[in-house]
């Protein structure tokens, strides 16, 4: 209410030429709109006026409440990107090329592409995924698997073995010195 | 800043200067990168995220807008007594479409290839680093 009588006070003091406040103007502002305005608020050209530039500024305000757009997500993504990728240039496993300059590649990428080889094989998840790049262009992998328990055979992991050795060769460029797989975790399905 | 010395054939004059500057190159290298097939996005990291905002901030000012240069390092020797020697490092993300290795080299190819025809500029190197695989692009 404080708040209130102060806006009053200080609207009061800015009294127009006829008489009235800008408070009052406020106030009737609606019921001009809704055609119960009284003689004043009809002749009075200092009225008119007032009311003219309040219009403005309740339409403005208006638009200011009715805008619930969210702050734009771009720049939070290019942000937690990049610290991403900050961290990701840190353990790089060198690629064969022709050209100068050499080419790497992170050894999460690896592992991602690596993991996703193994998860198309029926009945295994691969889990945890360890790459170290060793020399001539070769990684070691520690992979660690969780297996169904009744869709599993002692095929499963020659084949995950299969893909997983075809995976880096065809999708990543680099030979497969190593491949230690874990059997982790048996899952029910 | 770079200086190129170019040759003038006309003879009127011995030679002209063209003077190149760091964002120029990247953002021929960026371009020329984002044409080859496999390469998802170029990645920028922490500092080059800055400096990319700091950059566009002040082209907008002057009612331009900035070609991109995000995930391109360039690195200039002036050491070498062979004149200034300019290295690119990029990093970037690839489909798992394509072979790694494969895209980075046609990478490493196309941007010396770009950046030559349209500066001169001969490269001494081009490093990639394929921060990340997106296993779900294609092509």
């Amino acid at each position: 209410m404080a708040v209130n009588q102060t806006t009053n006070q200080t609207t009061q003091s800015y009294a127009l030429p006829c008489g009235r406040d800008v408070e009052t103007v406020w106030e009737r502002l609606g019921e001009v709109e809704a055609g119960r305005a009284d003689a004043h608020d009809i002749d009075c050209r200092h009225c008119r006026a007032a009311r003219e530039s309040l219009k403005v500024l309740r339409d403005l305000t208006g638009e200011l409440a009715a805008d619930d757009s969210e702050p734009s997500l771009d720049l939070t993504g290019r942000i937690m990107s990049a610290v991403r990728a900050e961290v990701r240039r840190h353990d790089l496993v060198p690629l064969p090329t022709a050209e100068p300059g050499g080419v790497r590649v992170s050894e999460q990428a690896v592992a991602s592409v690596l993991r996703f080889a193994a998860d198309t094989v029926d009945g295994v998840h691969a889990r945890h995924c360890k790459v170290t790049a060793v020399d001539g262009f070769a990684v070691e992998v520690r992979m660690s698997l969780a297996v169904s328990y009744r869709g599993f055979t002692g095929h499963a992991l020659e084949d995950v073995r299969e893909r997983v050795t075809a995976a880096a060769g065809a999708r990543l460029g680099v030979r497969l010195a190593r491949l230690d797989l874990t059997l982790a975790d048996l899952y029910d399905a | 800043m770079l200086t190129i010395d170019v040759a003038d054939t006309a003879g009127a004059v011995s030679r002209a200067e063209c003077v190149l500057t760091e964002p120029v190159i990247a953002a021929i290298a960026v371009h020329a990168t984002t044409t080859v097939a496999g390469v998802v996005r170029l990645e920028p990291g922490l500092a080059g995220l800055a400096g990319s905002l700091a950059r566009s901030a002040r082209q907008r000012i002057k009612g331009l807008d900035p070609a991109p240069t995000e995930g391109v390092r360039v690195e200039v020797d002036r050491e070498d007594p062979a004149g200034p020697c300019v290295r690119l490092e990029i990093d970037l993300v690839t489909s798992a479409q394509d072979q790694a290795a494969a895209v980075a080299q046609a990478v490493q190819r196309a941007v010396t290839r770009a950046v030559a025809g349209a500066t001169g500029l001969a490269l001494a190197s081009v490093s990639v680093s394929i921060l990340d695989i997106d296993p779900g692009a294609g092509g």
